[in-house]
């Protein structure tokens, strides 16, 4: 027991020390010490082919303001860890940048097991953490603001589809999905756009291991539907395809891009998928901010995730201008209005975006992922979307909207 | 009532769907006495080598569905023989275990050679035929058709060939059978080949209406497995009497309860089966 109150004291000493330490760099920053950013993305594991490119655009951009000068009249200074894919990995390094790095943000984090896990370390310790995780529930952790992500999330996607078929002027949208985690959540929000747009949905969850399903698609074709909506993945939405043809239904259909690939395109008759839509989140591509991503890091066709990091750090590092301060809390309260400021400069870079700060005007920031507007939750409200089409026997790109 | 009619005629062409593969899964438990749970991977193989022959080799589908019988029958002899016939003394739950086992490696090998993607049939797809209100699907009925001839010729085979009847003697009563002068092994090898070849046949009439992948076979063995024990294990017009009902049972549970539920019904099936007539529909014996 009484090696257990030694211990709490020495611990309790340590803390008294700490919070020294931590009183330090406010000491230093009179001096102009350097600023820093922590980047947390997977060199390894499954996301390793990501992460080494996202850590080449941050870099990029630190590069390019150090040599502008800085922030505040300091140097920023980036600090690199790899997570591993892995979460156990990822907080351990996310807690060697908190405490032993002290840096203002962490940026990147790309599994949702990873970001989940690190997410409270992060809003404990006042850092700002932007990720470019998709799950819906990393928006719904209790995080203070001290989260943000740049990819959209299903609730988004949902949203798109819906607007999509309104859009096309189809008003009866049929869903049609398997039990998966995101279906409940994509037919709200397909339901929530199409309902806005004067129509009407109906929604069908199916068992995706039956031989035919016919009798599905009788219920389908009873609501009249003049869209069908597919929310599953490549094989279900293969037999669908045919027994709705089959059936006769001449209306307009809609899918994941990632379930009606080329693959699939190329096992069933070509009438039968023809003209049939995929939409995906994508990069705004053809953008400003994404032309000046592919000179800057020199790789021609950047990945979602890269042109997501390379937002976030551009956005971070005008929070940091805007509010005259570098602390996680200061980013915190201060991001939304670099993303976002209504009637704001439209940027789409950060030394142009520090620029207009120094001037004292208003910024609006659009980047190389899309527009990279916050809600309160930390959810990016819009997003660039691709839209394709199967036209005879090929995916033919029609947007990036 | 015409959603009852539809959904009726549905059934009945799911069901001969499933009919045929649990045909031949009941031909080898009536014979060899144990569940073959590897008839999952029997069907994707026949199903694997009709697309071979119809889209490498250009064949038309009946020459494709006589390839399929011949290879799934083939590499069931070859995996029982290899495998499961020196288990069948340590009684059946250790070889249904192991064709589970079984299923898994033939499965990957299918996955090894072919690749994971999906593939479909070289034939173009027909839209459904209208009367009134009711549709049937061209390619359905035809299924259907190939379905009943199959089956047919099986009973034919059964009741007229000799080695029909001495299959059945076996299936009866293998130590009378052998006290009569049937080699059981000989009778074992030809059960295995026939209800291996039904089940490919049956896992390319599932590939004409769907798509196949590796585990177009898995994806159907409970529905199989759910039939031949509803019409009676080990009776083989049980099978066809099984997966007709069943077929029909899971089409007109979809206009009452959600289509996510449409598995259980075959669970429930079987549980009332097994709680109130554990033989089965047609089943002479209790199993």
């Amino acid at each position: 027991m009484a090696e257990f109150m030694t211990n709490r004291r020495t611990l309790l000493t340590g803390a008294a020390a700490l919070a020294g330490i931590g009183a330090l760099p406010k000491l230093a920053l009179a001096q102009g010490a350097p600023i820093r950013i922590g980047t947390l993305t997977p060199l390894t594991g499954s996301g390793g082919p990501y992460g080494p490119v996202m850590v080449k655009a941050v870099k990029a951009v630190i590069d390019e303001v150090n040599a502008a000068g800085g922030v505040l009249g300091r140097k920023i200074e980036l600090i690199s860890e790899d997570d591993q894919t892995n979460p156990e990995a990822g907080v351990r390094a996310a807690r060697k940048l908190i405490d032993v790095d002290k840096v203002s943000a962490i940026l990147g984090t790309w599994a949702s097991s990873v970001t989940t896990a690190v997410a409270p370390l992060c809003w404990e310790s006042k850092t700002f953490l932007a990720t470019v995780s998709g799950a819906d529930s990393i928006t719904q952790l209790p995080h203070q603001g001290y989260l943000i992500r740049t990819q959209p999330t299903t609730t988004l996607q949902g949203r798109k589809f819906g607007e999509f078929v309104i859009a096309e002027k189809a008003k009866r949208v049929f869903f049609l999905s398997p039990q998966t985690p995101f279906a409940k959540s994509q037919f709200d929000n397909i339901t929530e756009a199409v309902k806005k747009g004067g129509g009407e949905t109906a929604s069908l969850i199916y068992d995706d291991k039956k031989p035919a399903y016919r009798t599905e698609i009788d219920e389908v074709l009873r609501f009249k539907p003049d869209a069908v909506v597919f929310g599953g993945y490549t094989p279900d939405t293969a037999v669908m395809l045919k027994d709705l043809f089959r059936a006769g239904f001449g209306g307009l259909k809609v899918a994941f891009g990632y379930s009606v690939n080329q693959k699939l395109v190329d096992s069933v008759p070509a009438d039968v998928v023809d003209k049939t839509y995929t939409i995906s989140p994508s990069s705004a591509e053809g953008s400003k901010a994404y032309e000046r991503l592919v000179k800057l890091i020199g790789v021609p066709s950047p990945d979602p995730y890269t042109t997501q990091i390379y937002d976030q750090i551009n956005l971070v590092l005008m929070a940091i201008a805007l509010a005259g301060d570098a602390s996680g809390t200061a980013i915190k309260d201060t991001i939304r209005k670099a993303s976002q400021a209504p009637g704001g400069a439209k940027i789409d870079n950060a030394i142009d975006g520090l620029k207009a700060i120094a001037a004292k005007q208003p910024v609006d920031y659009d980047g190389a992922s899309g527009p990279c507007d916050f809600t309160e939750t930390g959810d990016i409200s819009d997003s660039k979307f691709r839209y394709e089409q199967v036209q005879g026997g090929k995916i033919v790109l029609i947007k990036i909207a | 009532m015409t959603l009852f009619l539809q959904a009726l005629m549905n059934g009945l062409m799911t069901g001969a769907l499933i009919a045929v593969p649990a045909v031949g899964f009941s031909a080898i438990f009536a014979v060899l006495r144990y569940p073959n749970f590897a008839i999952a991977s029997y069907a994707t193989i026949g199903a694997f080598a009709a697309w071979w022959a119809n889209v490498v080799l250009g064949l038309p589908i009946i020459p494709a569905l006589v390839i399929a019988f011949a290879i799934a029958g083939a590499v069931g002899v070859v995996a029982e023989e290899s495998a499961l016939s020196r288990l069948r003394g340590n009684g059946a739950l250790i070889v249904a275990i192991a064709s589970i086992a079984l299923n898994l490696v033939l499965e990957n090998i299918v996955r090894f050679i072919f690749g994971n993607d999906m593939r479909g049939y070289d034939l173009p797809l027909m839209r459904d035929m209208r009367f009134g209100d009711l549709r049937i699907g061209p390619q359905q009925l035809q299924s259907l058709a190939l379905a009943v001839v199959i089956m047919a010729g099986m009973f034919a085979f059964l009741r007229y060939t000799r080695f029909g009847k001495a299959m059945r003697a076996v299936a009866d009563n293998p130590d009378l059978a052998r006290l009569k002068g049937i080699d059981p092994a000989r009778i074992a090898i030809v059960t295995v080949f026939l209800g291996a070849g039904l089940t490919g046949v049956g896992g390319v009439l599932i590939g004409l209406d769907t798509s196949i992948d590796p585990l177009t076979g898995y994806r159907v063995l409970l529905s199989v497995f759910a039939a031949a024990v509803l019409g009676g294990l080990g009776s083989i017009p049980g099978a066809v009497v099984g997966a007709l009902a069943l077929g029909i049972a899971e089409e007109l549970a979809l206009i009452a309860v959600p289509a996510t539920y449409r598995t259980a019904v075959g669970f429930i099936a079987i549980l009332i089966m097994l709680t109130f007539r554990p033989r089965g529909i047609l089943g002479e014996r209790a199993v």
